[in-house]
């Protein structure tokens, strides 16, 4: 009896979740080179205790969220003007050097550092294919190229690391536009854009109608769990009932 | 539910962007200003099902495991420091520095303060100053009845003195420029001074080092556009507006629990 219940209820915590999720992606929809997320759902099927006999009760399936994945799909890019600003067209990551290690990003507004030093905004160095790039105090305009090479004055100065990712889906967010995990493969089909930064690929319509759906969804168990309480009131006043 | 909470860090998010850009606007037409930008960061993720744990005795794993952001913040305001229009204001002491140096400013407080704003002035002992009365460093005094003052594209300044017929050297302007000059700090009053990520100054003369030249009778303008901080205001306020929607939705879904019986 209280099947009908605990299903919807699965499924009602399964849709709190992936109202987190579409908040995040909202939350984020102006944040530089931010992947939209998706959250997938399984059906979790409950083992019937029938002894091995003909069972006629049909097997129940529960909802359970499975997975959250991560659209890498590109984001508009737009001009900003900003030298400092790098849009990765294609599959590439840049490469940052945190303390924990080397993450991977999307987001290219970039930073010069106290020494001279190419760095994020949290002030990790983005990697060259030679170690960090750094700028010496008379280097005044600087040209990033397609391919990534840094150009001080004509003269090539470094070359970022842009590297890319088999399956995307091994990355791991951590946070602050960054990524971490998977296997590093040099960059063949990514393209540097100087002076463009890559926008989130969160589209507002989709998101809105997303949530409406959930909310809606949310909203129906309510009122069929609801229903379910209903008839199990009646059945107990009914049965108990002595002038039945 | 975090739903609620994640979408107030969007909402708070979105109304620092907004800040950001009306001080863009409302500094449109502030001589030398130098517009910012309102950069964000996704937060912490948890994980619910990590990937890359065993699903089983065979050592299957989980390919793709559960994630859950935790919202948005704003990570930094850099300001783009490139170079503004100039435009010609015909007054003698109107400087535009076309490059990378900044004027510098020496600060009542006896600090450094550096500016791209070159309206200047004479103080009352000829003092070349900015509009707020500070020196500009290094003093350079226009005597009395001195006319026709020049200033060069290096920043020598001569005028002719009364008594002569050839102009009188009166003292040479300096810049300075930073390895990092979007990290300096702005202190208002077109006013920036250095900190620890800007690094320290270097000092030199207009026209050498990649100072930039001096532009006599011109002010370099602001750098903002008001196209692009009107389709950036127009997409912050309906980022806004979703982000609230969102939290109506949770809402409506905590109403719904709230109402079962």
């Amino acid at each position: 009896m209280e099947n009908a219940q605990l299903i919807s209820l699965s499924r009602q915590i399964a849709l709190q979740r992936q109202m987190d999720v579409v908040a995040n992606n909202m939350a984020n929809i102006n944040t530089t080179g931010f992947k939209m997320e998706q959250i997938l759902f399984e059906d979790y099927e409950m083992p019937l205790a029938n002894g091995g006999g003909i069972s006629k009760e049909p097997s129940l399936a529960f909802v359970q969220d499975w997975a959250t994945v991560r659209d890498f799909s590109p984001g508009a890019i737009t001009q900003t003007g900003n030298p400092l600003d790098v849009a990765i067209e294609g599959d590439g990551f840049l490469v940052v050097d945190t303390p924990q290690g080397e993450r991977w990003t999307k987001a290219g507004s970039l930073q010069i550092s106290n020494t001279g030093m190419l760095v994020t905004l949290q002030g990790d160095p983005v990697m060259g294919e030679n170690g960090p790039v750094v700028f010496g105090p008379d280097d005044t305009s600087f040209v990033i190229d397609a391919n990534g090479s840094v150009l001080v004055d004509g003269a090539s100065k470094a070359k970022l690391r842009v590297v890319e990712f088999e399956n995307t889906h091994e990355l791991t967010p951590i946070g602050t536009n960054l990524y971490s995990g998977g296997e590093p493969n040099p960059a063949v089909n990514t393209r540097i854009i100087q002076g463009s930064i890559e926008r989130s690929n969160v589209s507002g319509v989709v998101e809105m109608a997303e949530m409406i759906r959930v909310s809606r969804a949310y909203q129906t168990l309510t009122s069929i769990m609801q229903r379910q309480d209903d008839i199990r009131r009646s059945a107990v006043q009914r049965l108990g009932d002595l002038n039945a | 539910m975090k739903a609620l909470y994640i979408a107030s860090t969007g909402m708070s998010a979105q109304e620092r962007n907004v800040e950001v850009i009306s001080n863009n606007i409302a500094n449109m037409r502030t001589t030398g200003f130098k517009r910012m930008r309102a950069e964000f960061q996704d937060l912490l993720y948890q994980s619910y099902r990590r990937a890359g744990s065993q699903t089983s005795d065979q050592g299957t794993i989980v390919p793709v495991g559960i994630e859950i952001g935790s919202g948005v913040k704003t990570a930094a305001t850099p300001r783009i420091m490139s170079q503004g229009s100039v435009t010609p204001t015909e007054k003698e002491l109107d400087l535009a520095v076309r490059g990378e140096g900044f004027f510098t400013i020496q600060l009542p407080d006896g600090r450094t303060a550096y500016t791209r704003d070159g309206s200047f002035e004479r103080d009352a002992q000829g003092q070349l100053v900015n509009v707020d009365g500070y020196p500009v460093l290094p003093g350079i005094v226009i005597p009395d009845g001195a006319s026709s003052v020049a200033i060069s594209a290096d920043g020598m300044v001569e005028a002719f003195l009364t008594e002569n017929s050839a102009p009188t050297q009166l003292g040479q302007i300096q810049l300075a420029r930073f390895v990092n000059k979007a990290g300096l700090e702005s202190i208002g009053d077109n006013l920036f001074v250095e900190t620890g990520s800007s690094g320290a100054p270097q000092v030199g003369l207009p026209n050498s080092d990649g100072m930039g030249n001096l532009l006599q009778g011109y002010l370099e303008l602001s750098n903002v556009n008001a196209v692009t901080e009107i389709a950036d205001l127009i997409a912050a306020q309906r980022a806004y507006e979703m982000n609230a929607r969102v939290i109506s939705g949770a809402d409506e879904m905590l109403s719904a629990t709230s109402q079962l019986r």
